[in-house]
């Protein structure tokens, strides 16, 4: 203990008290004597009994003399005696064993307490206190009493009952309950909330005051009106997290079949003083609703309310959002500056990129996001900027959202084993008539790569599959010479209502598409376009096999009863004319690329070249057949470029 | 309920007392016994050796944080009743027997003699120090 503390101050006065109740009570003991009427002595009769923690209450009443002299029938409670309450501690209780009607004698020093909003005093520090037999009655009567057990009742303290120090004027240490963490129960009460003085319909226009005043608990009644720039889909991290609205269950199903559960709707919205916030809504039970919200709520204003704060990331946390920010800076018209007089000189332009943004998510199973669908565009509205991909493809900077539409030719999923399908990058060939119509230098056909993290809806996966589709790209990262499709992109299937094209429509390709002859620039995973001369083929990896000619099956059976035919357990039919599928590797001699050997994989059964070579192939088993047979121009992928050996391996392909 | 009041009033005057001398009379470190029992000189042990901070955000919200005897740190909160010392779980929470720990006595008393230290720290922080409580005691 601290020398000259209060709390050494404490421990040698209680000693003294400690020692002076002991030699009291053993003086009351020996004395046995009824004590004298002292004025300080505070006699008093209880009437009722409780307990809260370990102190006694005795609900009393104070006696102007001891009832000592009177009989007990003439000791009756007299409405003028004032009431008072008297505390005991656990020891002093235990020592008096008190009971209803008991009279006791409390000996100084005690001390009244008067409470500020009670009328009742209240008496404490009572260790001299002794309770006062009245007559040989009341003796027989305590023998029996002690005898049989009390019960007194207890009073269980509530922790939300805090102490207020100051007075009423002094707001040093008054804090508002709603700010602080929730821990008693009434705050979860919806309908005790309605006490905060400010009416629902307070709006606010500003996101970072919101943020700043309402602190992470979340805004009750506050609502901030901002703007939607963007509507896009995010999938959920922790995605076996269950949700209120999908009693979907999360197997391993793979996407294909399904849309995931776990995605969850998001927006990007501006507040008027041009920040930004990203606000997490409910999960999508299923992805083709996206374009619906897109085309529905992006440039709308709407109100927030209900929002909790997700995190606060920054700019070097988080590359993705910051890169869409980015392309949204500086706003369109003058943004309102923090703490100035707004007047409309206001200029947005030397304002800085923000540094940091809130990620907000709704607080209860409910949304509280009130989009006005009918109002106009908001004015602070960017739309995407539609560039060719030419234009795209020129751009200097890392990491820059671009917007294109552009047609699907040939999809090819990524082939990495240990990645479940779900997980997987798809990279999609595109091109538009901005590369079509070059003659030299760009490319005619673009890889864009699709990460798993870029949601696609069912319809846009459908579309891909099935054929060569124009598709909307919003918002595609460009960086490092190449186009990915990454969290917050969006692959529409129809155009945006409002967007800005820097030239004419896009959309239309006059003629058929073509692709970019193989030469000595060709590098992996790209299609290109070639012809050649077959010099020679790969015997050993030859095969062929027959298939359904209604529904493809390539499992065709024996039938059972002739063996000549072919039956298909799909159809449960005989297969009379079977489509004949086949498997080649062949060597070519390509003029454009003179150097290498050419290597092709081809297994379409639709192209001349493998329909003739088959035919010959099959019925001459010759290789010789085949070889110095011209191929036209065959459309591939191109699996892999060697330098050492010299060689190109490719693969026929079917455009969409 | 009776006692909340009358603990409260008690450290009302001795907030009175102190800010009008700088100095606690006698009787009212006897009340103090007497409402707190054995909290009592432990919590004002506490206030001697200024082990009592008031953690505080832009936000508005509050905390407190107790050096304890063992060097430990308890958090305190300032909305409700409650610390994280085992102690409170047992005493006040399970057997219902005391209204206060020895810390939530210190922090009362910390700020009835202005004895309380300040600090300022940001959303996240103080975010995290909640945090780390829920995960101790998980």
């Amino acid at each position: 203990l601290c020398r000259g503390g209060l709390a050494e101050r404490l421990c040698r006065l209680q000693n003294r008290e400690r020692s002076a109740i002991s030699f009291w009570r053993h003086q009351c003991i020996s004395d046995d004597k009824t004590p004298s009427d002292k004025s300080d002595v505070l006699i008093v009769k209880i009437l009722e009994i409780f307990e809260e923690c370990t102190i006694q209450v005795a609900i009393c009443q104070q006696l102007e003399q001891s009832p000592v002299a009177l009989s007990p029938e003439d000791a009756v409670i007299s409405a003028e005696e004032p009431i008072l309450k008297v505390l005991f501690t656990r020891e002093t209780a235990a020592h008096l064993k008190s009971r209803p009607q008991d009279v006791i004698h409390i000996y100084p020093p005690w001390q009244k307490l008067l409470l500020q909003n009670a009328d009742v005093p209240v008496i404490m520090n009572t260790y001299f206190s002794q309770k006062v037999l009245l007559s040989e009655h009341s003796e027989a009567r305590e023998k029996t009493h002690g005898l049989t057990k009390m019960l007194i009742k207890k009073n269980i303290i509530s922790l939300a009952q805090t102490f207020r120090l100051d007075d009423l004027d002094d707001k040093l240490h008054q804090e508002p309950s709603d700010n602080q963490v929730a821990c008693a129960p009434q705050i979860h009460n919806n309908s005790d909330s309605k006490q905060h003085p400010l009416a629902l319909s307070a709006v606010n226009d500003s996101l970072l005051e919101m943020v700043e005043s309402q602190g992470a608990v979340g805004w009750r009644e506050v609502q901030v009106r901002v703007v939607i720039q963007r509507v896009y889909c995010l999938p959920a991290r922790e995605g076996c997290r269950s949700h209120t609205q999908g009693n979907k269950p999360l197997c391993a199903t793979p996407v294909t079949n399904s849309d995931p559960p776990n995605v969850r709707l998001c927006l990007l919205v501006q507040d008027a003083y041009g920040m930004f916030s990203e606000v997490q809504l409910q999960f999508l039970s299923s992805t083709d609703d996206i374009e619906q919200y897109c085309g529905r709520w992006e440039g709308k204003s709407c109100c927030l309310a209900g929002m909790k704060i997700l995190q606060r990331t920054t700019r070097g946390r988080a590359l993705g959002l910051f890169s869409l920010i980015d392309s949204l800076w500086p706003p369109v018209v003058p943004v309102k500056v923090p703490g100035q007089s707004q007047d409309s000189e206001m200029m947005s332009t030397n304002l800085p990129p923000p540094s940091f943004c809130y990620i907000l998510t709704v607080q209860s199973g409910e949304i509280h996001v009130e989009v006005d669908e009918e109002e106009q565009i908001s004015n602070l509205y960017q739309p995407p900027a539609v560039h060719g991909l030419k234009e795209i493809l020129r751009i200097n900077g890392c990491n820059e959202r671009c917007s294109f539409w552009a047609q699907v030719l040939y999809q090819r999923l990524q082939t990495k084993h240990n990645v479940p399908i779900d997980q997987r990058d798809t990279l999609l060939f595109v091109t538009d008539s901005t590369l079509q119509n070059v003659v030299h230098g760009i490319p005619k056909v673009v890889a864009v790569s699709v990460t798993a993290s870029c949601v696609l809806s069912m319809e846009v996966r459908e579309a891909l599959s099935a054929g060569s589709r124009l598709v909307f790209f919003k918002d595609a990262l460009w960086g490092n010479g190449r186009i990915i499709c990454v969290e917050r992109t969006v692959l529409l299937l129809q155009k945006p209502l409002l967007c800005w094209a820097a030239a004419a429509d896009l959309s239309e390709l006059t003629g058929p598409v073509r692709l970019d002859e193989l030469d000595s620039t060709t590098q992996a995973n790209s299609v290109c376009a070639l012809r050649g001369t077959v010099v020679g083929v790969n015997e050993s990896t030859a095969f062929s096999w027959p298939t359904c000619d209604r529904c493809g099956n390539g499992k065709l059976e024996l039938c059972p009863q002739d063996r000549e035919l072919l039956y298909c357990n799909q159809c449960s039919e005989v297969v009379t004319t079977p489509v004949l599928k086949m498997q080649l590797e062949v060597f070519l001699s390509c003029p454009s690329r003179s150097q290498s050997t050419v290597k092709v994989k081809v297994w379409h059964e639709i192209t001349l070249f493998v329909l003739l070579t088959m035919l010959l192939f099959l019925q001459t088993y010759e290789v010789q057949s085949v070889l110095g047979k011209e191929v036209g121009l065959l459309n591939c992928y191109v699996h892999s470029v060697t330098s050492h050996p010299n060689c190109v391996a490719l693969e026929e392909i079917v455009l969409l | 309920s009776t006692l909340p009041a009358v603990a409260e009033e008690l450290l009302r005057e001795i907030r009175k007392a102190f800010q009008e001398s700088s100095h606690v009379p006698d009787d009212l470190l006897l009340g103090l016994k007497f409402i707190f029992g054995p909290c009592a000189v432990p919590a004002l042990d506490l206030v001697d050796q200024r082990s009592v901070t008031r953690v505080r955000s832009p936000s508005g919200r509050t905390l407190y944080q107790v050096l304890g005897s063992s060097g430990k740190l308890y958090t305190c909160y300032s909305s409700c009743h409650f610390c994280t010392c085992p102690a409170f779980g047992f005493s006040v929470l399970q057997k219902s027997e005391s209204l206060l720990c020895k810390h939530i006595l210190a922090v009362y008393l910390s700020q009835a003699m202005g004895a309380c230290q300040e600090l300022s720290v940001s959303e996240e922080q103080l975010s995290n120090i909640l945090l780390a409580e829920e995960e101790d005691e998980g």
